[in-house]
């Protein structure tokens, strides 16, 4: 079974360890001052939508911004391309890429997606792949993601597989065979398919899929290219593009990497056919190469994209760095998922080893939570009466299945809880305790419609 | 101030007195001068900064407005997607409509900047192309003086895709708006030959490097005359700069960055899109949840990211709003200046204007002296980087290669730009810059390499 998390003193080579006496780590007190900008009082259990950003992190990005204002023209000239090549040459430690050529910063994975698809959509008009030949996507991956599918590969021409997973899941072997299975019933057809899209870690819902091994599936049945979705995975799991071996990997440094919105890397391996990688939004650089085309998309602020320097600094304070961030987010994810599955009764949706800083945890099904509306309104509920960030998974039971089941029904409902640095035990006691009150109430998910 | 860009002096008048909504009564009180310099303390005193056309500008009252917004995400960036991006976009675009006069808050898309709408525009003829609306060969029409990053993203959705790419030559230095209308009649011709449909023509408003104020809504006429599907406007520098009328122009796309003259932060600009045309083919290349959902709301969301610069537009109109005349009042002061100041510096310099004055902006192109020796673009650029080093004056410098039998004549132009922060001590430390160069003889041969 693949480790995708730290396990205990393992601290990899791609750290940037600096020595440090255990008095200069820092403390929670620290911690708070550097989250103090947070709302107050809300139990902000949603790291994995919009991330988060340290004080001296955001005071390095003011820096910078300022830099800019001052004298734009000298910065254009003289300080941003160096400092973006900077950002690159961390990021290409910390994921064990080959050469910085092959990292490139962008917004954020929706952006990352644009860019692989568009080649797609082009091969299809420049006659380079035949209509119906095929993108294989998991079913749930990322809505943008799949719009971006649509926009690029079935307006071009191209069919769409999608591999249902199932969830809750018990085990690696579920995901690879439902892998497996979607792949022959792909090629069953004649289809050839041309892109494989694999998540590194789902977000709704979340689990932490095997992508080395997926990916090694999808060379044997001969997918001509992989592109792993890790919008989550830098600062969450272990990342090392090598060991993962997909043709295009992109992660959001904003979500669990301390950077401030927006700044992404996406790694594309070396190849014949990187070259024809290109930003959507063309500027002067065009035909340059992927990173240094996104490097320049027009006049536009790139201070989210200089700090990452500073937050290796901010990251090596802890003790550990990012893999002891990394641990002690996981067991304490972990920790409080059960903690809340206890007290109501329910279950995780994952086994703790398929899940990094996130875990889903199922909802009494006695909320009788029965749609997409109604997870959206418990959500705005849960914010606006109890002061509680969860993001909230409505599961759809399949026909014929065996759903799981507390003591009162079906669970149809489940919260994705993450962990980060500043979250405290009482985040969850009152994401606990608000599900307790609604259902000792008798509340379902209809009557808050009418609240 | 004669008419410029085909709105007449009338409706330039009308609009002088136009005051927000956002306030109840009375309206704050001017600025000083004292308070501008206070607004824009945060640029470098010892640069003579005469390059506001580039990378614009941005007073410390809307970096302060900026802030907050970000700091309101940073608190509860749930909440704030949830509740307060998207009625604050919106109330963005409201703004806008009104400043350009279009019709309908559907048409007004923001976007990050005039590189990212061009993006927009040309996917979607790109697509027309690969599903076979169009015919290989037929043809977009583009000034020779587009701006680079638009010349490239022609070249990678236009000429890719099967397109044939007409470039209109313009004159520099440039005498009368009829040359450039003659120009442009003659390269619609050369579109049409052979059976070939012109499907778009991309005009700037105020070209970049040479810097001249198109006649657009002739231009835009003339496109209409001749059957050019599609006309798209860049007026990256349009907003804050020279007078803007959707319906008076009447293009099909108009785009400008309100970063440049209109006073915003790095970095946002408006696409205007005419709702008449098929709209439902116009897509941010950014794909996300709201794909399909109409340019405007897809541009409202395009994945996590800062979107703050997109929503100080309200208080920058409190802050225009506090200049005399308001925007009309900048706009016309700069004019008048750079004029001024242009005059100035080809006196000084025994040179000339690139075009006449009731053809720029706030910015002009200005001569600089024949024996400095300015023979490339690489001359341009090492001339420009020892201003700014040596003598701390930043201004962009345009080579402009010799006609045939032209000899010993003005190679180089900077193009000086002046805008609420600028002072005539700029313009003196440019002219006492060049004067001492001059002076010592320099050439650009003998400069060192940036």
């Amino acid at each position: 079974m693949q480790h995708e998390y730290p396990r205990n003193g393992e601290l990899t080579h791609r750290s940037f360890k600096k020595p440090k006496l255990s008095s200069e780590f820092i403390t929670e007190s620290d911690i708070r001052d550097e989250f103090s900008h947070h709302q107050p009082r809300v139990a902000r259990i949603n790291n994995g939508s919009f991330g988060s950003c340290p004080d001296s992190v955001l005071t390095a990005q003011r820096h910078w911004q300022l830099q800019f204002l001052r004298q734009p023209d000298a910065f254009y000239f003289n300080t941003l391309r160096d400092g973006i090549t900077a950002s690159r040459e961390v990021i290409k430690g910390l994921i064990n890429a080959d050469h910085v050529d092959e990292v490139s910063l962008v917004d954020n994975a929706t952006t990352a997606a644009a860019i692989v698809l568009q080649r797609i959509g082009r091969s299809f008009a420049e006659g380079k792949f035949q209509k119906n030949d095929t993108v294989l996507m998991l079913h749930c991956a990322f809505q943008a993601v799949k719009k971006s599918i649509q926009a690029y590969v079935t307006r071009a021409g191209g069919s769409v597989i999608e591999v249902r997973l199932p969830f809750p899941v018990n085990s690696e072997e579920q995901i690879i065979s439902e892998f497996k299975k979607s792949i022959e019933d792909g090629k069953s057809n004649g289809r050839k398919i041309r892109l494989a899209i694999i998540d590194h870690i789902t977000s709704m819902p979340s689990v932490v899929i095997p992508v080395k091994e997926l990916v090694r599936i999808c060379r044997e049945e001969g997918i001509e290219q992989v592109f792993v979705d890790a919008a989550h995975a830098i600062g969450s799991v272990k990342v090392d593009v090598k060991e993962v071996g997909a043709d295009f990997y992109v992660s959001n440094l904003h979500k669990w990497f301390f950077c401030p919105p927006s700044v992404a890397f996406l790694y594309c391996k070396k190849s014949t056919s990187s070259s024809d990688l290109h930003h959507p939004v063309v500027s002067h650089e065009y035909g340059n190469g992927l990173p240094i085309e996104s490097a320049w998309i027009g006049t536009r602020d790139y201070s989210s994209q200089l700090v990452v320097p500073a937050v290796l600094e901010f990251v090596n304070r802890f003790e550990g760095g990012i893999d002891g961030i990394m641990k002690k987010n996981h067991d304490e994810v972990v920790k409080m998922g059960k903690m809340l599955a206890e007290s109501w009764g329910t279950n995780l949706g994952s086994p703790p080893d398929m899940s990094a800083a996130m875990i889903m945890v199922g909802l009494p099904s006695r909320l009788c939570l029965n749609s997409e509306e109604d997870a959206v309104m418990l959500r705005s509920h849960l914010r606006d009466r109890y002061e509680v960030e969860v993001p909230i998974f409505h599961q759809a039971s399949e026909d014929g299945e065996e759903g799981v089941r507390d003591k009162d029904g079906f669970i149809t409902g489940y919260v994705r809880i993450s962990h980060q640095v500043y979250n405290t035990l009482e985040d969850y006691e009152k994401l606990r305790d608000a599900i307790n009150q609604l259902v000792e109430d008798g509340k379902t998910c209809k009557m808050l419609y009418t609240e | 101030m004669a008419a410029v860009n085909g709105t007449s002096a009338a409706d330039a008048n009308s609009q002088i007195h136009k005051k927000p909504r956002l306030y109840a009564d009375p309206s704050p009180p001017l600025f000083t001068p004292s308070d501008i310099l206070y607004e824009f303390s945060h640029h470098d005193p010892t640069v003579a900064r005469i390059n506001n056309g580039s990378f614009g500008s941005c007073p410390s009252s809307v970096i302060s407005a900026q802030n907050e917004l970000q700091i309101q995400w940073l608190r509860q960036p749930d909440d704030f997607y949830f509740n307060q991006l998207q009625p604050k976009i919106l109330q963005s675009r409201t703004i806008i409509k009104d400043l350009i006069n279009a019709d309908h808050v559907d048409e007004v898309s923001i976007v990050d900047n005039a590189t990212t709408a061009a993006a927009i525009v040309l996917q979607q003829i790109a697509w027309g192309f690969a599903e076979g609306k169009f015919n290989h060969g037929d043809a977009a029409v583009m000034l020779h003086y587009a701006y680079g990053a638009v010349k490239k993203s022609v070249e990678a959705y236009v000429t890719r895709a099967g397109g044939y790419v007409i470039e209109v030559p313009l004159p520099f230095p440039v005498n009368s708006v009829d040359e450039i209308v003659h120009e442009f009649r003659q390269a619609l011709q050369r579109g049409k030959q052979n059976g070939r449909r012109v499907r778009l023509a991309v005009i700037d408003h105020v070209t970049s490097m040479p810097t001249v104020v198109i006649p657009v809504k002739e231009l835009v006429a003339i496109c209409r005359e001749e059957g050019v599907d599609q006309v798209f406007v860049d007026a990256a520098h349009g907003i804050g700069c020279v007078d803007i009328d959707m319906k008076q122009i009447g293009a099909d796309f108009y785009t400008s960055n309100l970063h440049k003259w209109y006073f915003c932060p790095p970095s946002v600009a408006f696409l205007y899109c005419k709702r008449s045309i098929n709209n439902s083919d116009l897509h941010h290349p950014v794909v996300s949840h709201e794909y399909g959902n109409g340019l405007a709301i897809e541009s409202g969301w395009i994945g996590t990211r800062d979107y703050s610069a997109q929503l100080v537009v309200p208080k920058v109109l409190e802050f225009i709003n506090r200049f005399e005349g308001g925007i009309n009042g900048i706009k016309k002061r700069n004019h008048e200046c750079v004029v001024e100041m242009g005059q100035m510096l080809v006196e000084a310099w025994g040179t000339h204007l690139g075009c006449p004055p009731e053809m720029c902006s706030s910015m002009v192109m200005v001569g600089l002296p024949a024996c400095l020796g300015i023979s490339s673009d690489h001359d341009a650029l090492n001339l420009r980087t020892c201003l700014r080093e040596k003598f701390g004056v930043e201004v962009p410098i345009y080579y402009r290669s010799p006609k045939d039998g032209e000899d010993g004549g003005v190679t180089g132009y900077a193009r000086i730009s002046y805008h609420v922060y600028n002072k005539v001590d700029d313009y003196y430390k440019f002219r006492d810059a060049i004067n001492q160069l001059v002076h010592n003889a320099v050439t650009c041969a003998s400069l060192p390499i940036s």
